[in-house]
């Protein structure tokens, strides 16, 4: 059923002094799995650990703990093995202006991967290239190959790189903002081209802070704050009906267009990376529902609704701390 | 949910009073010797006292470019070939370099696109508001510290915070004390150039928050560029969308959410996925901006114009041959298009 | 495969998000095009068609004896005088030139291929050998070039034109390496370098295939630098008499004007003409540096110059006031 699942993912790194080592938890103890032809989001504020899930799927870190199924195995430390898995799992950058080599042309971009991968032969390598820029909306091909990246928009960069990551055949895409850097206008048509890419059976995964783009595409829905998911679900469900106080806050910040400036709480407390978190919940400064147990135990992503979990004592408590939500408000 | 800005009771968008500023028929062009980019061509624009202008387009359409005309700080190839910057009344374009530096930031102030790298890395937050002051006005040391102390919880910073480094800083919260020390001197327009695109949504709300509670209290005007036009329909009590250097329709923000009529305009909002109601594929806008050295004759979006059908019609004639000029179509909503003119 | 909705068609060349940057295929002609490279070009490249062209244009020996013709002045004859020992030193220069440009670019191509190679996979591979790498440099950075090679070239039996190329690059590389090193690694974290990874590329061709391709510019600058050093330090010590004395080079004839007491004599030739065709490689050499500096970084100094714009504007200057 799942292609890519990942179990307990945690990644660590080191901060703070030479004397006090603290320790960063930039992911902590994440799981999910991508479903062929369904696009997962991953949301959440700039530092809370989306491009490290990323990064950790396209085997650019090494865990800290936890693994990376593929197909129901861990994928081995041998570069044969290593090889495989990357024909298979592609990663899309977020910054279209330096995810290609500025010394090369667009054809190596994407000649590259299939003679690495040996999926096409010195003589087909040509037509495989066009084949593939056509794919991602770039006419005409043979003028676009040839071209260097500095010559491409944003946009047509961002196309390119989706075309490189399409060429090995993936099962699974990681897209790390794939549209945050981009102009509005060709914000749109890099949705659209995801969304036709899914029809094809690809699993995705979409990284990003904008939720709207995030409903506009995906089918489910992975919340991160500090560095652990908080509430995930089906998208619509999520978005019409969130649990977590974060995700709410989320919702709240979108400009919709609507007018009116809805206010938000603004922000207390301290920025969202976790440097040796304490016990309790990560969001608890920021959190209007906040009680007691919120600052001492941490909590349990419960699933409160079919299909729908959260990661909150007070929206989603666990079945059996139930007597725990009578406790008394947080100061 | 809540009411449009515009209408809140009390907030009325001012009008009818004389502006703080006025732009007419204004042309920047970067020239170098082989090529002239004409990155602003024949704007006019008027921002009333208190008021709230934003400023959307996509990227390379001028925006940054007027709003750095209107703050005087062009630099060579930059130049502005004709046309009148208006600040109560006195032509800017005119001014001599002292004037001009005096003018400066007491009177108009800038968010610069990217502010967030503007502060120096080797000064203190404290020093570097109170060089700016210092620079301005008659001040101790001391005056001008408990100042940018109070300036800084303005934007929702701690006081202790103006011993910091830039580093020390998060992307947020630079982009606050840049906002801080735009108002600093008090001026009576406040130009914002992209302040929040490089921030997250929480934090950016956070930022326009701030932002539109300080512009109540203190009255002071705004020019507000972006691309994300969604944010400026709730920001703004007015609404300006640029097209290859022109201004292509001016409305009320309500009006313009609405009732857009230019084709343009239509395309921008309809490439913004909404956050609610049902999810249609949405369709963008084909193609991108022209290259200002050589735009497009006659309308400029003609070749990206859905409505602009090759045929032998008089609308297409003039759509290829004639420039629309911005004519009025409801009380403060301007559009520049030949097939709104004709349905009129 | 399904084709899908092209929704962004050819731009024009000039997109407004074109950012003009160095390539590989047009940085040749980038160098053609700026004045002082070009001047440079013109210089060097008219001392390698001198060198090239020596045997035709000189006496079959330089320095055969002919002590009727000793200590001329320049003439139809000797173009550029005798020596005191009425060798032709038109012939010397000429084919000096031969021994100056070959030790410089040799020295200047080893030293080059052992600093991009060892500074960029030092940078690349971190941990363990960019240390023994980073050791290594410092090690020979702090050897001194030239007394090591006064050393050298006193105690030394064979001091053949090999052994000056292998010393001259052994202690000028490390300097090379170091800045290499450094560019390399503000490369090997930008997300192009990730991508290549994540498409499954080697180590070693993410090296030479994606990361040195972006380098050209810094590394062909090293080699014009040793170029430009060895052969000064080259001549330099022939001058002071550390040289072969059987070798016909610039620096033996300046030697050799010197332990002669040329100029005491009111002879100007002998150090005039070597040193001119110096002065003349050195300067080309010079120029040509210049030119890669002005031609690879204008994108890097419109940036500098923008922050400081950009900040004298949020904080107009003080002294203004
Ligand atoms: N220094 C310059 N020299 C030459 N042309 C320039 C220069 N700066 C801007 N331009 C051109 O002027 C036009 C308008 O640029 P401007 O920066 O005003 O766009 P913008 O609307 O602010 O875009 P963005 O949303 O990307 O900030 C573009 O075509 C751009 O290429
Ligand atoms: N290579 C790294 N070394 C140290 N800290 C890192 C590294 N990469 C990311 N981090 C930290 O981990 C946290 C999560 O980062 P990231 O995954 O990039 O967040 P996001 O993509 O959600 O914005 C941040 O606090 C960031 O500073
Ligand atoms: S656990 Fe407590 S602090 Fe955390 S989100 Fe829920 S209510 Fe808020
Ligand atoms: S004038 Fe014609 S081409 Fe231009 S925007 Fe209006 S309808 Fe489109
Ligand atoms: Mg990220
Ligand atoms: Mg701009």
């Amino acid at each position: 059923m799942s292609v890519l699942e990942v179990r307990g993912l945690s990644k660590e790194f080191g901060a703070g002094g030479v004397l006090h080592r603290a320790r960063l938890h930039a992911v902590d103890d994440v799981s999910f799995s991508l479903r062929p032809g369904r696009i997962t989001a991953l949301a959440g504020e700039s530092g809370s650990g989306k491009s490290t899930v990323a990064r950790l799927i396209a085997r650019l870190y090494d865990p800290t703990a936890g693994k990376v199924l593929f197909g129901g195995h861990v994928v081995g430390r041998r570069r044969r093995d290593a090889l495989r898995y990357r024909s298979q799992v592609q990663l899309i950058f977020q910054d279209p202006f330096g995810s290609l080599n500025p010394a090369k042309t667009v054809r190596h971009h994407l000649a590259r991967p299939l003679r690495i991968h040996g999926l096409a032969s010195r003589r087909d390598v040509r037509a495989r290239v066009e084949e593939l820029l056509e794919t991602v909306g770039l006419v005409p091909p043979a003028a676009i190959a040839d071209k260097y990246p500095h010559e491409l928009s944003g946009g047509q960069r961002q196309r390119v790189a989706i075309a490189r990551a399409l060429a090995v055949e993936p099962r699974v895409v990681v897209a790390d903002e794939p549209i945050s850097m981009l102009d509005v206008s060709i914000r749109v048509g890099i949705l659209n081209l995801m969304r036709d890419l899914k029809e094809r059976g690809i699993a995705f995964l979409y990284v990003t802070h904008d939720l709207a783009s995030a409903r506009y595409v995906a089918d489910d829905i992975l919340v991160m704050y500090a560095g652990q998911v908080v509430e995930q679900g089906p998208v619509d469900q999520v978005l019409a009906g969130p649990l977590h106080p974060y995700t709410r806050l989320l919702i709240e910040s979108v400009p919709d267009g609507h007018g009116g400036l809805a206010p938000i709480e603004l922000r207390r407390g301290a920025a969202a990376a976790a440097v040796d978190p304490a016990p309790g919940c990560r969001f608890v400064d920021r959190c209007p529902l906040a009680i007691g147990v919120c600052r001492e135990r941490t909590p349990a992503l419960v699933e409160a609704r079919p299909g729908q979990a959260a990661r909150c004592h007070v929206t989603a408590p666990a079945p059996t701390n139930r007597e725990d939500i009578h406790a008394q408000p947080a100061a | 949910m809540t009411v449009a800005l515009s209408t809140l009771p009390g907030e009325a968008a001012p009008v009818a009073e004389r502006p703080v500023l006025e732009v007419e028929e204004l042309v920047v062009e970067y020239a170098s010797r082989s090529r002239t980019t004409r990155a602003v061509d024949g704007v006019s624009l008027a921002i009333a006292p208190g008021e709230i202008v934003g400023l959307a387009g996509e990227s390379g359409c001028g925006k940054s470019t007027l709003g750095n005309a209107i703050m005087q700080v062009l630099r060579p190839p930059a130049r502005i070939a004709s046309g009148r910057v208006l600040f109560h009344g006195e032509d800017l374009v005119r001014l001599s370099g002292e004037q001009l530096r005096r003018h400066r930031w007491r009177n108009v102030s800038m968010v610069f696109q990217s502010a967030m790298n503007a502060l120096n890395p080797v000064l203190r937050v404290s020093d570097q508001f109170v060089d700016m002051m210092r620079s301005h006005e008659r001040v101790s040391k001391r005056d001008a510290v408990g100042r940018a102390g109070e300036l800084l919880e303005l934007v929702g910073i701690d006081r202790r915070r103006l011993r910091a480094y830039p580093h020390e800083l998060s992307g947020g919260m630079r982009q606050r004390v840049i906002i801080a020390m735009a108002l600093a001197l008090e001026p009576e327009l406040v130009i914002m150039d992209e302040p929040t695109t490089a921030l997250d949504v929480v934090v950016q709300r956070e930022i326009l928050q701030q932002v539109r509670e300080l512009q109540r209290a203190r009255g002071f005007a705004v020019l507000f560029v972006t691309h994300d036009l969604s944010l400026l329909l709730e920001l703004a009590h007015r609404v300006a969308i640029m097209y290859a250097g022109e201004i292509v329709e001016v409305a009320p923000a309500a009006a313009l959410r609405d009732d857009a009529r230019h084709p343009y305009t239509a395309g921008l909002l309809s490439s913004f996925p909404p956050l609610t109601g049902p999810v249609e594929r949405l369709s963008g806008i084909p193609g991108s901006p022209p290259d200002l050295a050589a735009p497009p004759s006659g309308c400029r979006f003609h070749p990206r114009c859905p409505h602009c059908v090759p045929g032998d019609t008089a609308l297409h004639r003039r759509q290829v041959a004639e420039r629309p000029v911005l004519r009025e179509v409801a009380p403060g909503h301007l559009v520049a298009c030949h097939l709104v003119e004709e349905g009129l | 495969m399904s084709q899908l909705q092209p929704t962004i068609e050819l731009a024009p060349a000039t997109t407004p998000a074109a950012r003009t940057r160095l390539r590989i295929p047009g940085w040749p002609a980038l160098l053609l095009r700026n004045p002082k490279s070009r001047a440079g070009i013109v210089l060097v490249g008219f001392m390698v068609i001198v060198a090239l062209i020596a045997p035709l244009i000189s006496v079959s020996n330089p320095t055969d004896f002919n002590l009727l013709a000793a200590r001329q002045a320049p003439s139809w004859h000797h173009l550029f005088g005798t020596t005191d020992q009425g060798s032709d030193i038109f012939s010397q220069v000429v084919l000096g030139a031969r021994r100056s440009l070959v030790l410089g670019a040799l020295a200047g191509l080893l030293a080059t291929v052992l600093a991009t190679t060892l500074g960029v996979l030092a940078a690349y591979s971190g941990g363990v050998v960019d240390e023994a790498v980073n050791f290594l440099t410092n090690v020979f950075l702090v050897i001194p070039t030239i007394p090591l090679l006064v050393v050298i070239s006193a105690y030394l039996k064979s001091r053949s034109m090999g052994t000056m190329i292998v010393v001259l690059a052994l202690t000028l590389w490390a300097f090379e390496a170091r800045i290499l090193r450094g560019q390399a690694l503000s490369l090997k974290n930008r997300d192009f370098v990730l991508a290549a990874k994540v498409a499954g590329e080697s180590t070693w061709r993410i090296v030479f295939g994606e990361i040195m391709p972006n380098m050209i510019s810094r590394i062909a600058a090293a080699f014009v630098l040793v170029f430009y050093v060895s052969l000064l330090v080259d001549a330099g010590l022939e001058f002071l008499g550390l040289g072969d004395t059987t070798h016909v080079s610039w620096g033996m004839t300046l030697y050799w004007a010197q332990t002669n007491s040329a100029v005491l004599q009111g002879e100007w030739w002998p150090f005039l003409f070597p040193g001119l065709a110096l002065v003349i490689t050195v300067l080309g050499l010079t120029l040509i540096l210049a030119g890669i500096d002005e031609v690879s970084n204008p994108r890097l100094r419109d940036e500098v110059r923008r922050r400081g714009f950009l900040r004298s504007l949020v904080l107009p200057v003080r002294r203004a006031a």
